[in-house]
């Protein structure tokens, strides 16, 4: 039977998930023996592949790019599990929704510099307007909350994942 | 004018590209480093209560939340005005030390070190973490065990592994146990062999970098990192010193008066400002941080296993080492250094005390804390109402501070490895290689453990695509 | 001599359960041993059926009904758990989640709250409204206390707990619909209300990390609403 095509990316997120996904420690490599990880930390992609089988996201969406990478995953995976809490409610990210983009952006950029006071844009992508989380944008398979979700939790839903059965429901916790 | 993009580069926070333009001779003649993500944490926390800001700052990042929370801490003891009980200040630099360690042992071993033991040049499939536990699995598992410790230093001082609830302004939340403080000592000598003999490892393959030493960022700047009274290396509290490439003190700087000699530059191509040395003005104020510039600045570790190795490494490349790539060198020395300093605050009774926080109230309108985080030096800069609501935040963070830096080294590499008509796949991972030295911070240099997926078009002048790499199989 | 009501008996999934007149089903059911999930009942506080969570099935029709403020009948029959309640104590969860801004990774008192406890255990893992994102306000003015209007799920039981135990009625709630918010007296700073004793009831009953103690860090509210229920309680016996 081939190995379970599994991918990771973030989004507007801060990592911690993806450590959490690490905190599995030498688990890590028994994943890796079911799965092949076809894009993300552990592997060199540079394209997101076609037939992705679970690709697990982390971050809330807060530029025009973190969406059309979103767009991208959720066309060429089969299931997409939203990992942590910025993926799951926006969580910390979205604690920039009250602020319009452009008080954000003077008050870094213009206010917050000594000198050459600007505002990026060139090669950089524009900010959406709010922070919010991506089941707002695509079809979200399972949500996983947690800030970080326990390193046990997320090697439940992957156990379940990898033999290919939907996880059982799981115990989880907001924060 | 021709351009070649690459997109995305890993390892700094959200994702960043690079821009490399090419003369009418096929040359490189400057690149652009862009970091496309801001979060806007200064500007949101307003209204928030300033004791909130060690939890909320925590999630900048992932990586190293403690760096954060450290400094984030500081600034709020500040604005309360208390000294921390001695224990306290134990406590919290036990777990900075953790903290170092797990955060170098990735950088080593999940990003950096396929590119350095598999080769610049291996097969991409291969060259990251898997590929290094199928051809190294004594070094795979090493560097799991070694940020597994780190991790579990944590996760018993400050109570969770990653964004822990133990760091409080005022102290920690917790006095240490004993029986943690048993535990730990008992472990120590374990992760300190996995740093020994990583760094002896290294040691011997060095000699087969020369054109990276020769190119990843070789260039003289000034370098920033905390000192203690005698000089030493100095991770969560010191001062700041500042030192010329030529190996003279420019400065040495108390937190408080930061901002006489740190200002920040916006740039119209990236979202992350370049921090510069103000009496130097901008951009000639470039200055490097992190571990190279913390051993550079500092005039010693300040423990026996660390200063011996810093002795040799400093006989091998001189008293002031300007090439990025010896970051790495560097990153074991430190993780070296911060195994011996666990074990001499373990070894301290009085950081057993149960009187672990100071409390007060607001007692200041403004409070700077400033500590080393693993990628460098970091500020946390805040001012509340007689309340305690936030008015105003300015955070610099380590990355920051080596923005001009990264720059001028992804120019530099581009220069010597990128010819004009003809890319390579070696010269494509050379140039995130370049980056991925300095450990951008904030979060998620995982994003491709030792490969960066990319791709690199070269556009003729008349927009066509005259020729393209990538590294999709 | 102490009056007792007529004592009488209802039906709960089929179950007998003995009771008195003047009693509601949630105290019938409590009192049996069968718990229904709650979020603005408090022990010793006038009910007002503000959360809905309570909702139960009354009756061969399978009527909705608050249990906190429906009062037990002879022979009535109840269901209070079933698919149909879950589904709809979930959409109710969801639905203060995505209200106002709950972001319960740097709340003070992420672990030890009442909303979030709900959630986990009715298995709300994601919420299927678009979140709001209102701006709103933290006070900071009074000495001792903090609220912070982003956590509030406008449960009332600061209100009730002030007024009906304290006796000061610090608290109300004004305006209307998505606009309701808690204010201190004429809606004013907490530090200028001048009837508030500082006793810290409000902040004690309070579900979640709207209201706290100043200086809690995130994660260190926790609430000590027994102690401040069972006064309330006390105090209802002497009336």
């Amino acid at each position: 039977m081939s190995k379970v095509k599994l991918a990771t990316i973030w989004l507007d997120g801060c990592s911690g998930c993806h450590m959490s996904l690490l905190d599995l420690d030498e688990l890590i490599l028994a994943v890796a023996q079911k799965a092949d990880l076809v894009y993300g930390p552990l592997v060199d992609a540079q394209e997101f592949p076609e037939g992705v089988d679970v690709t697990l996201v982390e971050g809330a969406v807060s530029s025009q790019e973190d969406l059309a990478r979103l767009r991208t995953v959720r066309a060429r995976s089969r299931i997409v599990v939203a990992l942590g809490d910025c993926a799951t409610s926006g969580n910390v990210p979205a604690m920039r929704n009250v602020v319009p983009v452009q008080k954000i952006l003077d008050r870094v950029y213009i206010k917050g510099a000594d000198v050459s006071p600007v505002i990026p844009s060139a090669g950089v992508p524009a900010l959406l307007p709010q922070a919010r989380p991506p089941r707002e944008f695509v079809q979200i398979d399972l949500h996983l909350p947690g800030c970080p979700p326990p390193p046990k939790a997320i090697l439940a839903v992957l156990a379940e994942l990898l033999e290919g059965r939907a996880p059982k429901p799981l115990e989880v916790k907001f924060g | 004018m021709r351009k070649i993009t690459i997109e995305p580069v890993t390892r700094i926070e959200g994702h960043a590209k690079i821009t490399i333009h090419l003369g009418a001779d096929g040359n490189v003649e400057r690149t652009q480093f862009h970091v496309t993500q801001v979060r806007g944490f200064e500007k949101f926390t307003e209204g928030r209560p300033y004791y909130e800001m060690p939890g909320i700052t925590a999630r900048i990042c992932g990586i190293c939340p403690i760096s954060h929370q450290l400094a984030s801490s500081k600034a709020c003891d500040a604005i309360m005005a208390v000294r921390i009980p001695p224990a306290a200040a134990m406590v919290r630099e036990a777990i900075h030390c953790g903290q170092m360690v797990q955060s170098h042992a990735l950088s080593f071993f999940h990003l950096s070190a396929p590119d350095l033991l598999l080769g610049m040049d291996s097969d991409p499939e291969k060259r990251n973490v898997l590929g290094l536990a199928e051809k190294h699995p004594e070094i795979a598992r090493d560097g799991i065990a070694l940020r597994k410790f780190g991790q579990s230093v944590i996760e018993r001082l400050a109570g969770e592994r990653i964004h822990p609830s133990g760091i409080v302004p005022g102290g920690v939340a917790r006095p240490l146990d004993v029986v943690v403080r048993d535990a730990i000592l008992k472990e120590l000598p374990n992760a300190q062999g996995i740093a020994w003999r990583t760094l002896d490892l290294f040691k011997c393959i060095l000699d087969g970098f020369p054109a990276e030493i020769a190119n990843f960022g070789k260039m003289p700047t000034m370098y920033a990192g905390l000192v203690g009274n005698a000089g030493q290396l100095r991770l969560y509290d010191g001062r700041i010193r500042f030192r010329n490439a030529d190996g003279s003190i420019a400065a040495e700087v108390d937190a408080p008066d930061y901002a006489a000699y740190i200002g920040e530059a916006s740039v119209s191509d990236s979202y992350l400002k370049a921090p510069y040395y103000k009496p130097l003005g901008y951009p000639a104020g470039i200055y490097r941080v992190g571990p190279l510039a913390r051993l550079n600045a500092a005039d010693c570790c300040g423990t026996e296993a660390a200063d011996a190795e810093l002795k040799e490494f400093r006989e091998r490349f001189g008293r002031m080492v300007d090439s990025s790539f010896h970051y790495h060198y560097a990153r074991l020395i430190e993780a070296i250094y911060c195994l011996e300093r666990l074990k001499e605050l373990m070894e301290t009774p009085a950081i057993l005390d149960r009187h672990v926080r100071a409390r007060a109230e607001v007692n200041a309108a403004e409070g700077i804390g400033v500590a080393e985080a693993p990628r460098g030096t970091l500020i946390h800069h805040y001012k509340v109402d007689e309340n305690g609501a936030m008015q105003w935040a300015n955070l610099i963070v380590a990355t920051g501070h080596n923005n001009l830096a990264i720059g001028r080294s992804v120019e530099q590499v581009s220069k010597a490895f990128v010819k004009g008509d003809h890319l390579e796949e070696g010269m494509l991972n050379r140039v995130s290689a370049v980056v991925r030295a300095y450990d951008p911070c904030l979060s998620c240099s995982t994003h491709a453990a030792g490969v960066v997926p990319l791709r690199i078009e070269l556009i003729g002048p008349a927009g066509e695509l005259l020729d393209e790499l990538s590294n999709e199989r | 001599m102490i009056q007792k009501t007529k004592a009488i008996s209802i039906r709960i999934e089929g179950v007998l359960v003995p009771t008195r007149e003047g009693k509601t089903i949630l105290e019938a059911a409590r009192e049996a041993g069968k718990n229904i999930p709650t979020l603005c009942h408090m022990d010793g506080l006038k009910d007002v059926g503000a959360c809905r969570l309570c909702i139960v099935e009354v009756g061969g029709s399978g009527r909705l009904a608050p249990a906190c403020t429906t009062p037990v009948q002879e022979g009535l029959s109840v269901t209070i758990n079933s698919p149909r309640l879950a589904a709809y104590r979930r959409m109710v969860v969801e639905l203060l989640l995505a209200e106002r801004n709950h972001v319960c990774a740097v709340c003070v008192s992420n672990g030890h709250c009442e909303l979030q406890s709900m959630a986990s255990s009715l298995g709300v893992s994601s919420v299927r409204f678009p979140y709001r994102y209102p701006a709103l306000a933290v006070d900071l003015s009074q000495e001792r206390y903090v609220i912070d209007h982003n956590r509030c799920i406008l449960c009332s039981r600061c209100v009730r707990v002030c007024a009906e135990v304290e006796g000061a009625h610090v608290w109300d709630i004004m305006g209307r619909g998505i606009h309701s918010r808690v204010i201190s007296e004429m809606d004013q700073p907490w530090a200028e209300a001048s009837t508030c004793t500082s006793c810290g009831k409000c902040v004690q009953a309070c579900p979640t990390g709207a209201m706290a103690e100043k200086g809690r860090a995130v994660e260190e509210m926790v609430k000590r609403t027994e102690a401040v229920a069972s006064a309330a309680a006390r105090k209802g016996s002497r009336i």
